[in-house]
């Protein structure tokens, strides 16, 4: 596979590892956020952690939507899901978040007829073949996924379709990110920027971090000798004292945004006043809802959902994790209570979740040679 | 249409926002900004190339939850 061999290469790979010993001062800690559970995913799944010395630290952000769906949200979801006329459509890992009175799955145990997509143009394909039933597509997902629920709107929209309609819980990257670096818990050296919302929304809307913060940040690949570039990449700012957005993943992104997506995203969706991040809590214009173009779509608007904000299980420390206040293994039910099989905590469903990734790559404690 | 392999698996999760995976353009419908392409293990996809311009056979697309979020193999600039 052309797109990724080259980022797989064992020898760049070491090299960058051997530039990024040479390049970090003795005595300093850095602490670099990868805000994207894919990058999460492949610092695990690649050993990329144990390339680095120890006194560079990867704290893994919320850039899961998995993870960071509260169980209101859940539990909405399921309400329509019970309704009697409708087909409920997500994608797979959707399936196991726990919400206060179970998951999807459970549901469909029960009797809903919920049903995995990979798409949400699956989902309008299932409307069309069955028009009389209610078809509602479960829409998650940063600005990576919000084009694709968009251009499928649209054309049902445009096809006239009234047996379609989407719960939307899509989120924004940036709001988060600024919440973060708000928090008196959390002190941060750089950030590895998200990839792929960049080729959506480009690199430029992260210029806040540097101007307003004064943190470097590397919008990355996700190949591991990208993500050890965009750590050679922060080493080099931070040794210098620059203070830049740069773009490590050229090959995809281009630094103004994909400005038909960014287009079609203002005419099918508005921010929400504010939405809730479990573990962050409520964020200001952190959500998106449907525009009032595509009310009609909304399937919030035409079926009742119980609307309740529910706390996250005492036991659970997925907010801590998810802002990189603990690591995986140090929260209390970490591989007992809470595995990938029976998750407690969201940060365990999904592959990208930094629990789920540390659990599967077998991450239960780090020790690493200090330099 | 096979179930494709651009679902959720070990390796990548549609889900979650930043994973997107190479397909090669197949075959393009241009008037309905649709194609069919397939992915390194050969199982063939419907994909929106809406955000992408139009397509043709042999182009590499960068696909996340059946959409085409950008082409491989353009150098952007910094």
């Amino acid at each position: 596979m052309r797109f990724v061999d080259e980022f797989r290469d064992a020898e760049l790979g070491g090299a960058l590892a051997r530039e990024i010993l040479s390049t970090v001062e003795p005595g300093r800690h850095y602490k670099i956020m990868e805000v994207c559970g894919g990058h999460t995913h492949s610092i695990y799944k690649y050993g990329v952690d144990d390339l680095l010395p120890a006194n560079v630290e990867l704290v893994h952000g919320p850039g899961c939507p998995v993870c960071v769906i509260p169980m209101g949200r859940v539990d909405d979801g399921i309400a329509i899901a019970h309704q009697p006329e409708v087909i409920f459509t997500c994608f797979g890992d959707m399936m196991r978040v726990p919400g206060s009175r179970g998951t999807l799955l459970e549901a469909k145990a029960q009797g809903a007829d919920i049903r995995m997509v990979y798409s949400p143009l699956d989902a309008m394909r299932i409307a069309k073949s069955e028009p009389d039933r209610q078809v509602v597509f479960f829409a998650i997902g940063f600005e990576t996924t919000a084009p694709s629920t968009a251009l499928t709107l649209k054309r049902a929209k445009a096809e006239g379709l009234t047996n379609f309609s989407c719960i939307c819980n899509h989120v924004t990257i940036v709001p988060p990110l600024r919440a973060l670096l708000d928090s008196p818990d959390l002190r941060l050296d750089a950030f590895v920027g998200p990839g792929h919302v960049s080729t959506v929304v480009g690199a430029r809307p992260f210029e806040f971090i540097p101007a307003d913060y004064g943190k470097p940040i590397v919008v990355s690949g996700f190949e591991p000798v990208d993500i050890l570039q965009s750590v050679v990449m922060i080493l080099r700012q931070l040794q210098e004292g620059r203070c830049e957005v740069e773009n490590q993943y050229k090959r995809v992104v281009p630094y103004q945004g994909n400005l038909r997506a960014l287009e079609v995203m203002s005419e099918v969706f508005a921010l929400r006043p504010h939405f809730e991040w479990r573990g962050l809590g409520f964020i200001s214009q952190s959500g998106l809802r449907l525009s009032d173009a595509y009310a009609d779509f909304d399937a919030e608007q035409r079926w009742p959902v119980p609307g309740v904000r529910v706390a996250d299980p005492k036991a659970c420390q997925c907010g801590e994790v998810l802002k990189g206040v603990i690591k995986p293994w140090e929260c209390k039910v970490f591989g007992t209570a809470c595995t990938p099989e029976r998750p407690i905590g969201t940060c365990m469903v999904s592959s990208e979740g930094a629990c789920a990734a540390y659990y599967n790559y077998g991450r239960f404690a780090r020790e690493r040679e200090v330099v | 249409m096979s179930e494709p392999a651009l679902g959720c698996t070990d390796d990548h999760c549609i889900t979650c926002g930043d994973v997107a995976v190479e397909v090669r353009v197949i075959m393009a419908d241009e008037a309905r900004e649709l194609a069919t392409g397939h992915d390194d293990s050969g199982v063939a996809t419907e994909i929106d190339t809406t955000l992408v311009g139009p397509v043709a056979p042999g182009d590499r697309l960068l696909v996340h939850a059946g959409t085409a979020i950008a082409r491989i193999g353009e150098e952007h600039a910094a």
